[in-house]
């Protein structure tokens, strides 16, 4: 390290002061550039994570999400009140992952009235389809167009984005009595889960990842022929 | 519901429940056959023996160490980027534990985790170059040179280590259930913990740089500066907070299952990116100022100059304003992408005051050996299958139900 | 350094009782010189004749193998360093004017606050009062950051080996032990090397360097490079042309990574209070932040 002599060194700290002062003007106004938004107005209301939505905290039963604020038909169905009377429905993690990739969800039009227990909607996979089974009585109102557009975001956020229908269920306290939530919700998927699994005889080749999660399509992994046999066995349609 | 008549004969045991997950052996195995994993197998089939072949036949068999650059990738890349990367174990932890913003708690734990891996990465990194790294106990334990920066850097390395690893036990011990005592003592010592941490990470993220300060004569004047420990510190915490932008969104790419999807990413990608831009913006201040205090404007108009200007330039001033841009905009995919080419910036910079601007003017250059480069990739593999393996497991980008408000 | 502060009390001392006990003496007292009382060689390369007579004996001494090429003079042909089996070389140097080639022995330059020695983790090599740097074999490592600090690129590695070590020539630090001379300044036939205490073969090397007739160039290699060595050097040819690096800092080593050292019982002692002051005060405002998130909900 060469050191300065006197007179480079009056240059050379002239220079570093100026560089000091210039980063000094220029920080407040990149500050306020790096935290600022860039349209205010349009940003959607981010939520702090501390806000009460342990609710809607999916939890990992075994190897699928269990959404804790919905209350759930044995046929793999689920229900939210969203309030007013009104409710809205969708598949669970384990129909998406059960039925694996789809080509296609048929929902029924607005204006169709379903009725608990009887089929709602169609899962189309590769030329076969199944049903699966209304949880609740009601009207159909909304119908998610995104799920319409892909199916993808049902596969990815079945208890969010992912709703399929908004019904006008005026009788919707009186359903949820049939349906399971909380711990029964928990025993249940952990059956149902225990039925898979013992389903998945170790001679069987299923190409799992190192993740323990069953490739999506559970069904067709264990009976390539006669999944759909099998997915309505689970949907009870 | 309707139940298949069975009987009950799926093995439980608690090796196919924790390890296994769940699986039978023969399946597991089977389940490791993806492309993946044969890559990375191949990776390890030849990467292992090198080193073997390394041990048996010494350093002059499998580097290309001379008398005159006695020190190439391995201390280049696996010592220095595998510490400079590892950054945002405390960058995170002071973000969440002392900062306060708990809205980042939900990456605390893979941040600390990438940086154990990335810590254990360097260690072995280095005991594959040390020459005779038996006597790795003796400056520990009786032979003080005090008077060495690399002392001080050897045993904040060995100390952060061990906090890294107390930080993660929690984790492991949520996983296999047991120990609830020892993991709540360890939960009360977070914030301890996190201030050990950046007080450790502080100290030898600078000494690493401080070790040049010994080889003036020998670096290029544009990165030989007695500010290499403050520009080693501070480009770390970039780094750090690159990492863990490109870690989380890997891991919630290839984890999917894992996640804990309430969590939204987003706005986090975001708020560290913020933090990213400001950092880097000030760095690139200090190389100015670096280069007033050297006098060297002259040598910018070299081969050696320009390149130096596009390090600070590309990798640290266009990131820089590229992270103020995608959080303005909300622009998550290219905060992303930037803070990959940050990564990239960072090991650049590593690799140039290491090896590319040391004996920068001798021929001919160091240049790595093909078993050299073979060793540090096969360590990042390895890495890589830990970190795998253990987010796999134990409760990392989730939270386990019964521990849910327990830290 | 402790070393250089003991030395600067010894010289200092001395400096201050001759003051005290010869005021009219005509000789001057010595100027706080570092490494004074240490034992040095002083080269001059006007009478190295090239014999090599040293790196024979220098490699009997250490139980090395026999100098290349020894006695042949084609081996000045090619620039030779040091190396793992060689721990001093000779090379020649023609000059472009034509007049007669010199002779430069080149070997470790033991100098007064060796790089090597602090930057050495394990104090495998140390400094030894008398003056020879050191090797402890059994507490090096083997990470080599000795090489990357010795300006003069002095220890070598057994990069061949499986368990390999630095090595570098030693000073013969066990035959001054004895009180002997080091074995390359007991063979030299022509005088080119001085062995004595640094302090008086400076003074030696300046009383010739400013001689009447002197052709030397007025410059001590060693005096004050990297704070001063051990071996040092005089010649009439510019040293630059000798194979000598000019750009070696006239520091010592120690000093360059000083303030970074005494930065880390200050970073220890602040940084606790102040990250515990910041996390109290992040924890107040998360307080006060969730109180008033309450209130409305009361």
């Amino acid at each position: 390290m060469i050191p300065h002599d006197i007179l480079t060194l009056y240059t050379a700290k002239a220079v570093e002061y100026i560089f000091a002062l210039s980063f000094l003007f220029l920080f407040i106004p990149f500050w306020k550039y790096a935290m600022g938004e860039a349209h205010p107005a349009l940003q959607p209301a981010m939520q702090p994570a501390r806000q009460k939505i342990a609710d809607r905290v999916p939890d990992l039963v075994e190897w699928f999400r269990l959404a804790r604020d919905v209350a759930y038909h044995p046929g793999h169905a689920w229900a939210r009140a969203a309030g007013d009377g009104r409710v809205t429905v969708g598949l669970d993690d384990f129909a998406q992952k059960l039925v694996g990739p789809m080509k296609a969800i048929e929902l029924p039009p607005v204006g169709t009235r379903l009725a608990a227990g009887e089929p709602a909607w169609r899962l189309r996979v590769d030329g076969k389809a199944v049903d699966m089974i209304s949880p609740v009585d009601g009207v159909v109102t909304e119908v998610n167009p995104a799920v319409l557009a892909s199916t993808d975001v049902a596969r990815h956020d079945p208890y969010g984005e992912g709703w399929l229908l908004k019904l006008d269920a005026p009788r919707f306290e009186a359903n949820r009595r049939g349906l399971l939530t909380g711990k029964l919700a928990r025993t249940w998927l952990e059956e149902a889960t225990n039925a898979l699994r013992l389903r998945m005889a170790p001679d069987l080749g299923l190409a799992l990842q190192d993740g323990g999660m069953p490739v999506d399509g559970i069904a067709h992994a264990l009976d390539e022929e006669h999944w759909d046999e099998v997915a309505r066995e689970f949907l009870l349609s | 519901m309707r139940s298949a008549a069975h009987t009950l004969t799926a093995q439980s045991s608690w090796f196919n429940e924790k390890v296994l997950l769940g699986l039978t052996p023969k399946t597991y195995v089977r389940s490791l056959l993806t492309p993946g994993n044969l890559v990375a197998g191949l990776i390890l089939a030849i990467g292992i023996p090198v080193i073997v072949y390394r041990f048996v036949y010494g350093l002059g068999a499998a580097t290309n160490l001379t008398q005159e650059t006695p020190w190439g990738i391995w201390i280049g890349f696996d010592m220095l980027c595998g510490v400079a990367l590892a950054a945002g174990g405390f960058t995170l932890a002071s973000t969440v534990y002392i900062f306060g913003l708990k809205d980042y708690h939900a990456i605390v734990r893979p941040a600390i985790l990438t940086a154990f891996l990335g810590y254990l990465f360097a260690v072995l990194g280095l005991l594959c170059d040390l020459g005779r790294p038996w006597n790795l106990p003796i400056p520990m334990i009786y032979s003080f040179g005090t008077t060495s920066v690399m002392f001080e850097v050897g045993w904040c390395v060995m100390l952060y280590t061990t906090v890294l690893f107390l930080e993660f036990s929690p984790a492991a011990l949520e996983w296999l259930g047991i120990g609830e005592k020892l993991r709540q003592m360890l939960v009360k010592a977070t914030i301890g913990l996190t201030v050990a941490a950046v007080l450790l990470s502080t100290l030898h993220q600078s000494s690493l740089g401080a070790l040049f300060l010994l080889a003036p004569t020998k670096i290029h004047p544009l990165w030989y500066s007695p500010f290499i420990p403050v520009y080693f510190y501070i480009s770390a915490i970039a780094a750090g907070l690159s990492m863990v932008i490109v870690e989380s969104a890997l891991s919630h790419r290839a984890f999917q299952e894992r996640v804990d999807h309430h969590v939204d990413m987003a706005p986090l990608t975001v708020g560290l990116a913020r933090a990213a831009s400001v950092v880097l913006f000030s760095y690139c201040f200090l190389k100015l100022q670096g280069i007033a205090d050297g006098g060297h404007w002259a040598l910018l108009l070299t081969p050696m100059g320009y390149w130096y200007l596009f390090e600070v330039l590309g990798f640290a001033a266009v990131p820089s304003l590229l992270f103020a841009h995608g959080a303005r905009t909300r622009n998550v995919r290219l905060v992303r992408w930037t803070a990959a080419w940050t990564v990239l910036g960072v090991i650049v910079n590593r690799l140039n005051v290491s090896v590319v601007a040391m004996n920068w003017d001798l021929v001919p250059h160091y240049v790595p050996s093909w078993m050299e480069v073979m060793t540090s990739i096969t360590l990042v593999t390895m890495g890589v299958l830990i970190f795998r393996w253990i987010v796999n497991r134990m409760p990392i980008l989730r939270e386990l139900p019964q521990y849910r408000n327990a830290h | 350094m402790k070393l250089s502060r003991r030395t600067f009390f010894k010289v200092s001392g001395a400096a201050g009782a001759m003051t005290l006990a010869s005021a009219p003496k005509a000789s001057a007292s010595p100027v706080r010189v570092p490494g004074a009382e240490m034992k040095a060689v002083l080269v001059d390369t006007t009478k190295c004749v090239g014999c090599r007579a040293c790196e024979a004996a220098c490699a009997e001494a250490n139980g090395l193998a026999e100098p290349a090429m020894a006695g042949d003079e084609r081996v000045f042909a090619a620039r030779r360093a040091t190396d793992q089996r060689t721990f001093t070389v000779v090379n020649r140097f023609e000059d472009a004017s034509g007049s007669e080639a010199r002779f430069v022995k080149r070997q470790c330059m033991h100098c007064v606050e060796p790089a090597c020695a602090s930057a050495c983790l394990a104090r495998a090599l140390d400094k030894t009062p008398g003056g020879p740097v050191v090797y402890h074999p059994d507490r090096c490592l083997g990470c080599r950051y000795c090489m990357v600090a010795c300006p003069f690129d002095v220890p070598k590695y057994e990069y061949e080996k499986a368990a390999p070590f630095v090595r570098k020539c030693t000073f013969c630090a066990e035959r001054q032990a004895t009180g002997l001379e080091p074995a390359c300044t007991t063979v030299c036939p022509s005088g080119a090397l001085t062995f004595g205490t640094r302090g008086a073969l400076l003074e030696e090397a300046k009383r010739r360097l400013y001689a009447a007739d002197a052709k030397y160039v007025p410059h001590i290699y060693g005096e004050t490079e990297a704070g001063g060595t051990s071996w040092m050097y005089i010649s009439d040819r510019p040293l630059a042309n000798l194979g000598f690096k000019d750009n070696v800092p006239h520091v010592a080593y120690s000093s360059l990574a000083q303030p970074a050292l005494a930065a880390v019982p200050f970073i220890l002692t602040l940084f606790p209070p102040l990250l515990m002051g910041l996390y109290t005060f992040s924890q107040r405002r998360a307080g006060t932040e969730a109180e008033s998130e309450e209130a409305p909900h009361a």
